[in-house]
């Protein structure tokens, strides 16, 4: 299982985490952060849990290049 | 510039803090950032779209002006958030926006809000003066220029008659205090390169405040290099030469630093409003300098160099990493109630403890930065000499304290030994 979090109040809007991901990603026209898709939130974390492993690759990615170091991606 | 003709003390303001440090201190307008989109996006202290009206409240009170920083690159997924971000200051009646990124400059013009032209898009000359004068009132000079540059400028303002869109000569501004880039005023790749951290999007991460070393990778010997911090520049300072910068004709003089604490933004300010009321009195002096550089050495600072503004070449190097600050400052206890009639200040100490004859700082969202030194106190309701952690202190208090306020013990640092020994 893939679980994909995301600190969103941090967020700079950069956009990195769409380039790599963009399945998963997309940025908000309302306030400029990152949103994760389909995520659901609990005190300000977004999490998205997943069996579909093939989606870990281009979201550490996204993990390792977010400047703001916000999103964890884990493979379980 | 002020109403009384004078250059304008521009104060930077990370929150409430920081900003009523600006205000207690004499400055003429602050300028802050709110959410994510300004130079300063990773500051944990940015005001939010709600703080607007508050922050306008306070500083009119004081006559002071108050421009939002929206100085970062835009993408496209930020022009909705841009354009309620304008919206709502031009609403909250916030003075002007302080902008780079075109998106930004045109719609705030189209909604009538007045622009002040960002430091990001480096003025250098005079055209580039004309070309943003179709839009913007106010234009920051990039930190590179000389004070003949700049006076050329101001000078091509008057003659060529530049007006911005006020009907006003456009204004010219000039950085006078707080860090410097090694790149054209943070025009900076570094940290975009290195750390995927884009400093254009205000996500800068320092990487020219560190040390380096120069390795041969053939043999894997280091060099030794005279200054391991090769790329940290020294902090600028124009206060010993404030008259000639003010005789430019530069209009406002802004302080760098939304980053830093308000005891910071207090001292500097202060030290600056006393030097640009000494210059308009007459009364501006070497002595004068002397004792507001001391004062300015006791806050965060990499030493001080007049910049670019005398034409030299970048060769002032900070040399060691972090501030050399000649004071630091000591938690000592947070406020607990404030006692109006008898103006007696009730604190539980948390860390540390204290003594009778310390320097103390008090900090809070409204009580701004208050420094004093302690004469007496009352430890436990009886009148003592020290204090330790646990203790409930109270003491007299010619200001109103807060729940929010935090005590802090003001101490010199090796700095101010070394400094001593110097002199």
């Amino acid at each position: 299982m893939v679980i994909i979090t995301l600190q969103r109040n941090k967020c700079i809007g950069c956009n990195y985490c769409v380039e790599h991901a963009p399945n998963q990603w997309a940025m908000s026209g309302k306030d400029g952060k990152a949103v994760l898709l389909h995520s659901t939130e609990k005190k300000g974390f977004h999490t998205i849990k997943t069996w579909d492993e093939e989606i870990y690759e281009e979201n550490k990615l996204a993990q390792d290049n977010c400047p703001a170091k916000i999103i964890s991606v884990k493979k379980v | 510039m002020t109403r009384d003709n004078k250059i304008e003390l521009m104060a930077p303001a990370g929150d409430f803090a920081a900003m009523q440090a600006a205000l207690d201190n004499g400055a003429d307008s602050i300028y802050f950032g709110v959410e994510q989109l300004n130079m300063r996006a990773r500051a944990t202290v940015n005001f939010t779209m709600d703080d607007l009206e508050e922050i306008v409240e306070r500083c009119e009170a004081k006559g002071v002006r108050t421009y939002l920083t929206l100085n970062t690159i835009i993408f496209d997924h930020d022009l909705k958030v841009i354009k309620k971000l304008v919206d709502r200051a031009k609403e909250a009646k916030i003075t002007a926006v302080i902008a780079m990124d075109q998106a930004v400059i045109s719609y705030a013009h189209s909604v009538g809000l007045e622009i002040h032209i960002s430091t990001q898009l480096n003025i250098t000359n005079l055209e580039t003066v004309k070309f943003y004068s179709h839009f913007a009132d106010t234009m920051v000079m990039a930190r590179e220029l000389s004070l003949r540059q700049v006076k050329f400028i101001v000078d091509g303002i008057i003659r060529d008659d530049v007006r911005g869109p006020s009907g006003q000569l456009v204004e010219v501004e000039v950085f006078g205090h707080g860090a410097l880039c090694m790149a054209t005023s943070g025009k900076c790749y570094l940290s975009l390169h290195d750390e995927n951290s884009s400093a254009n999007r205000g996500a800068c991460k320092q990487e020219c405040r560190r040390a380096y070393e120069v390795k041969d990778l053939e043999t894997g010997n280091i060099l030794k290099i005279e200054n391991e911090y090769i790329m940290s520049p020294k902090d600028l300072a124009v206060i010993n030469f404030l008259d000639e910068l003010i005789e430019t004709g530069a209009k406002v003089l802004k302080i760098e630093g939304r980053g830093r604490a308000p005891e910071y933004v207090a001292t500097v300010i202060r030290n600056y409003r006393e030097a640009i009321d000494a210059y308009y009195d007459g009364t501006f002096s070497d002595e004068k300098v002397a004792d507001w550089m001391e004062s300015l050495r006791t806050v965060y600072n990499r030493d001080f160099w007049g910049g670019y503004l005398y034409g030299k070449e970048l060769g002032e190097w900070a040399g060691t990493s972090g501030s050399q600050a000649t004071q630091k400052k000591t938690y000592i206890a947070k406020g607990r109630h404030y006692y109006p009639k008898p103006e007696i200040g009730e604190f539980l100490v948390e860390a540390h403890g204290m003594k009778i004859g310390e320097h103390l700082l008090i900090t809070g969202p409204t009580t701004g930065a208050q420094e004093f030194v302690l004469e007496s106190m009352m430890v436990n309701d009886v009148n003592a000499e020290v204090a330790k952690r646990g203790d409930v202190v109270t003491m007299k208090l010619p200001f109103r304290i807060r729940p929010s306020d935090r005590m802090y013990k003001i101490e010199k640092t090796e700095f101010a030994q070394k400094k001593l020994i110097e002199q």
